[in-house]
């Protein structure tokens, strides 16, 4: 793997991308954030990956409030 | 594809981050497909980095011109930070993949210019992870205790700030790790800083913090004062090695805590405490913080010895619960066993969980004892407390915690929640029981858990015994909660004649079903019982088992002896309680034998110790007594009420103390002591004995009631006299008239007649049983009325049994009797016709009237030598053969039979035990004659023969009186071969059976008819 220096520079990258992520409300924290970053690397589409991102969520917000609903 | 797998990881995390739903949900399968069919075809263009450039061109106007200047210059500072940055993979800059990212963030992104934003921690961060060289900090562990130590104490703070900014949410619960949504986390982020210098203000909580303890639980920021020794940053090395191996590990917040802490709250955990820092409650579970830290341990070994704790922690929640529900609804300050306090309380309290309880919470007092003492230790620091070393000082304690909690699940916890309360109490005994016996035969090994189960049983088991020794000494069965295993009708009068069979119900709990049955517990009570467990392995309160007849029959006896007295004697009561005052508990000798018993093996000093003084505060006790009584006489009150219920209270009150002061030493002390010895053995010894010699006590007292006062065995003589016919000449005075009647072909079937001789005859001998006695007739069906013998049948004699005799003699046992009676009636009857025969009367009617009886009764040979001659003496031939059949089968039964049974009988009477006894041997006596007189439905064809023999009999009586000339040669001849026929068939039967030795009552019947035969 990298050595110690591109361990740092990694790093920083993953915190400004964080940042980014952050400003623009994206929702994403870190864990999650990491994972696309990995995805995007292995070149995955971003647009189809954000597609599906949002279509876990919504599909996730329904489940939790039938939940609600039930219990 | 080979990149596709590594795909399919990724996403797997993904969808497993962002749904939370487990691998093994078929959703997640379903929004794994989704995802892989999205990603794999889908219509989107490659990323244009031109346009990205666009757009965030435009995400940097748009900032402008909402006036969100900070935001904007962030956003363009950022992003060209990132172009310039490298990826983990892909080399160089402002690749492609940049885009990418960049691309997917836009995606994903929701209206930036809205949210809330400010840059000023990553700065922070930035800056410290430039200068600060961990791998190097690292890569050197030999040198490390003289490692860069100004840098340990930034890192740490950068930690803890991190926690700081993080975590303010639980600042005020303390308990629960709150799972915020990004925005709302954003958002605390942003308040965080102002938070964090007001929470640090006051001075007093400095204070507190310096002299007393680091409020941990607020996650406040503080420091370590430890040393920065290798093995107490373990932690810290362990976290470093992670993050310099993996560029993408990122650490969660974490709240470090000293061990002292840890242990700290392990105690209070254990006590029963459940708000704790490291230790959250949710929907009855203990579970363990996730973020919590100790420097010396990695969190992962942290959390599993954590996680063993906890689930203690989780057994002691749940016991403490238990406790309060059933300490809930009675009252705190009601020991269980003393009824009369709790009697206030609308419904009935349960006293077998009550006692259960009680023990249990005697159990923790001293567990609780236990764990302040370790934590004074640790208050006083005399010596070093180690999470290890507490858990190991504790590893007793917490088996039998394991234990306690096994038999509350099996015994409580696992009862549906409608089970009615006889079968709740019955399993918890059983399984306490069945628990005990099991670690017994483990021997040594489990010394402590059998210690802990029995004293724990000891306790249980209190109200069970209370209530067999309210009902075998008082003769009431007090159970208002209804858990005892046998219950009372209340239907069921004392003073009725179904009382002893079907006063009681005994439940049993089927161990498969858990279902009760009741086996209404019949005059064969034991065997009924006995036949019902082995077949359907029922656990009816197992240690009960051996003594359950004894205490049903004892309880039953004391009942109905109770209200025998009541009934005679309303003053017997009262001795009844004086004496009672000074009777020890059944529960009170058991504990005294169980301890006389277990200090015996012990150490017999102790012993002499304590049993003087029980009898001191007994010595003491009665002489109170008598003080109260004189003291009430003096001021002129003759109330020995009153003077009871003095003596009584005192008693309770000495029994409360008892309780509490030395019997629960004692018992514990004999639960120390109860080891090798088997724990049946102990019981036998223990309780068993008590329960036999009240059982003997009870049962002889009813018996010689029964026998004396209520002359039960007079009136079986009475049955035998008259309904066996041994008072002869009274029973011959009756019966004869009837025989006569028939003989003059009267009418004979009136009751008036029957009823009028019956008290003639009955009234010159036994004037006192002529009133009980009174016949009546009972139709029969008209097929058999046809032979005269069985004209008889409908006959049938009733006596008039008093209660409470009938119990014994009862309308079943009238029954039989009476068959017999019926079957010795025809034999009589047979007899007695041919007994009347006169030798002259075939003559007389033959012939003109002879001159003399007597020239005509010696046949001369004259006589003879007539056509009619060989027919009469045919007849006298066959008539003697007939007498010979029908007194060899009137002896046989008259004194083979009833007579030496009846010897047998009468002694059995004398020996019996108890009620049930006798009953039984009562029915067995009469099933016994039933038997031997031929009567059972297997052997009728036996019977049908004698019958027709008998009928035979009574035809040929009828023919000789009519006279000869109607009854033809051939008529005699058939009767003389349906004779035959019968006797040959009867001999043969009869002396198979006796062959076989199987009957050997028979024998001298069998002998007599084959005498007959050789001689014809």
């Amino acid at each position: 793997m990298a050595n110690a220096g591109n361990l740092n520079a990694v790093r920083e990258t993953m915190d400004v991308l964080l940042e980014i992520s952050r400003l623009l409300n994206t929702g994403l924290d870190m864990e999650s954030l990491s994972i696309c970053v990995r995805l995007c690397e292995q070149g995955i589409n971003p647009e189809a990956l954000a597609s599906v991102i949002k279509e876990l969520r919504k599909a996730t917000d329904s489940l939790k409030v039938a939940e609600n609903m039930t219990g | 594809m080979a990149h596709w797998n590594k795909f399919e990881k990724d996403l797997n995390k993904l969808i497993q981050y962002i749904s939370g739903v487990p691998e093994e949900d078929p959703d997640f399968q379903m929004a794994l497909q989704f995802a892989w069919s999205n990603v794999r075809f889908h219509r989107f263009l490659d990323v244009d980095s031109h346009k990205i450039t666009r757009v965030i061109d435009g995400i940097h106007e748009k900032l402008i011109i909402h006036s969100e200047l900070p935001k904007a210059v962030s956003w363009r500072r950022l992003t060209d930070e990132f172009l310039e940055l490298p990826l983990e993979t892909v080399e160089g800059t402002k690749t492609k993949e940049h885009y990418a990212i960049l691309s997917l963030l836009l995606a994903l992104s929701d209206s930036p210019s809205n949210s809330q934003y400010t840059e000023k921690a990553r700065q922070k961060e930035e800056v410290q992870h430039d200068d600060f060289d961990w791998a190097k900090y690292l890569m050197e562990g030999e040198e490390i205790d003289i490692g860069p130590y100004p840098d340990t104490p930034e890192w740490s703070e950068e930690e803890s700030e991190e926690e700081l900014q993080e975590s303010l949410s639980r600042e005020d619960s303390g308990i629960q790790v709150d799972k915020t949504s990004p925005e709302e986390q954003a958002q605390i982020k942003k308040a965080a800083p102002h938070a964090s210098s007001k929470v640090g203000e006051p001075e007093a909580r400095l204070w507190l913090e310096q002299h007393v303890v680091t409020q941990y639980w607020t996650n406040r920021a503080f420091k370590f004062s430890h040393s920065f020794h290798l093995h107490s940053n373990l932690a810290a090395v362990w976290e470093q090695h992670l993050y310099n191996t993996d560029p993408l590990y990122y650490s969660d917040e974490r709240t470090f805590v000293t061990e002292a802490q840890v242990i700290r709250e392990t105690l209070w955990l254990l006590s029963g405490v459940n708000k704790l820092f490291m230790y959250t409650l949710h929907d009855g579970k203990i579970s363990v913080r996730t973020d919590i830290m100790v420097a010396h341990l990695t969190q992962n070994c942290l959390r599993a010895v954590l996680e063993q704790i906890a689930a203690y922690g989780q057994v002691v929640f749940r016991l403490q619960k238990f406790m309060d529900e059933v300490i809930g609804y009675s009252s705190e300050s009601c020991p269980p066993g003393t009824l009369p306090m709790c009697k206030k309380f609308t419904e009935p309290p349960f006293r077998t969980y009550q006692s259960f309880v009680w023990a249990l919470h005697k159990y923790f007092v001293n567990f609780k004892e236990e764990l302040v003492s370790i934590e004074k230790c640790m208050i006083t620091k005399d010596e070093t407390v180690t999470l290890a070393a507490v858990l190991e000082k504790l590893a007793p304690r917490l088996s039998q915690l394991k234990i306690l909690h096994k038999v509350f699940s099996t015994g409580i916890a696992e009862v549906p929640p409608d089970t009615p309360n006889v079968i709740r109490a019955s399993h918890l005994l059983n399984t306490l029981y069945k628990a005990i016996i099991e670690y017994d035969s483990v021997g040594e090994a489990a010394e402590q858990t059998v210690s802990l189960l029995f004293s724990l049983w000891v306790e249980t088991v209190r109200p069970y015994l209370e209530i067999v020794d309210e009902w075998i000494v008082h003769g009431n069965l007090s159970d208002p909660a209804k858990e005892f295993i046998i219950q009372r009708n209340n239907n069921v009068p004392v003073n009725h004649r179904d009382f002893w069979h079907s006063t009681c119900t005994l439940y049993s709990v089927s161990e498969k079903t858990g279902i009760a049955e009741n086996i209404s517990d019949g005059a064969g009570s034991s065997c009924n019982i006995d036949q019902e467990s082995s077949s359907k392995q029922h656990t009816m309160v197992s240690f009960l088992k051996p003594v359950l007849k004894q205490i049903i029959m004892a309880g039953k006896s004391m009942q109905l002896l109770q209200n025998l007295e009541s009934k005679d004697n309303p003053g017997l009561l009262m001795q009844n309680a004086h004496r009672d005052a000074e009777r020890k508990s059944l529960y009170a000798l058991f504990l005294e034998s169980l301890q006389s018993r277990l200090r015996y093996r012990e150490n017999p000093e102790s012993c002499e110790h304590a049993v003087p003084e029980q009898q001191a505060t007994k010595e003491s006790l009665i002489k109170v007594q008598s003080i109260v009584a004189r003291h009430l006489e003096l001021e002129d009150v003759h109330d020995p009420l009153l003077a009871i219920n003095f003596a009584r209270l005192y008693m309770e009150q000495s029994d409360f103390h008892e309780r509490f002061s030395s019997g629960d030493v004692n018992v514990d002390r004999s639960s120390e002591s109860v080891t090798c010895q088997t724990f049946e053995l102990t019981l036998r010894s223990c309780l068993y004995p008590h329960i036999d010699k009240r059982y003997l006590e009870c049962c002889g007292k009813l018996m010689q009631t029964l026998k004396t006062d209520y002359k039960l065995v007079e009136y079986l003589q009475a049955m035998r006299n008259f309904f066996l016919l041994e008072a002869g000449e009274t029973m011959y005075d009756f019966y004869v008239a009837i025989f006569d009647k028939v003989k003059e072909k009267e009418s004979w079937q009136h009751l008036s007649f029957l009823n009028a001789r019956l008290q003639e005859a009955v009234a010159q001998h036994y004037p006192e049983d002529s009133s009980r006695l009174s016949i009546y007739l009972e139709n029969i069906d008209i097929v058999k009325k046809r032979l005269p013998v069985h004209s008889i049948d409908g006959l049938t004699l009733s006596y008039k049994v008093p209660w409470p005799v009938d119990i014994v003699i009862s309308s079943e046992c009238q029954k039989i009797y009476n068959q017999v009676f019926i079957l010795l009636l025809q034999i009589k009857w047979a007899k007695y016709s041919l007994d009347v025969l006169r030798f002259d009367e075939p003559t007389e009617a033959y012939e003109k009237p002879r001159e003399t009886l007597f020239e005509n009764s010696n046949w001369s040979f004259e006589a003879l030598k007539s056509p009619i001659r060989p027919q009469i003496h045919r007849m006298f031939l066959l008539r003697v053969k007939l007498m010979h059949f029908v007194n060899s089968l009137h002896n046989y039964i008259m004194t083979r039979i009833l007579h030496s049974t009846g010897l047998e009988f009468q002694h059995q009477i004398e020996e019996a035990k108890d009620l049930d006894q006798l009953i039984k041997i009562h029915y067995r006596y009469l099933s016994t004659i039933y038997d031997r007189c031929l009567l059972r439905e297997k052997i009728s064809f036996v019977k049908e023969a004698i019958m027709k023999v008998l009928n035979l009999v009574l035809m040929f009586a009828n023919r000789w009186q009519t006279g000869l000339g109607v009854s033809k040669i051939e008529s005699i001849e058939k009767m003389e071969s349906d004779f035959k026929n019968c006797h040959m068939f009867l001999v043969t039967v009869l002396n198979k059976a006796v062959c076989r030795g199987s009957f050997p009552h028979l024998e001298s019947l069998a002998s007599s008819l084959m005498a007959g035969m050789e001689q014809s």
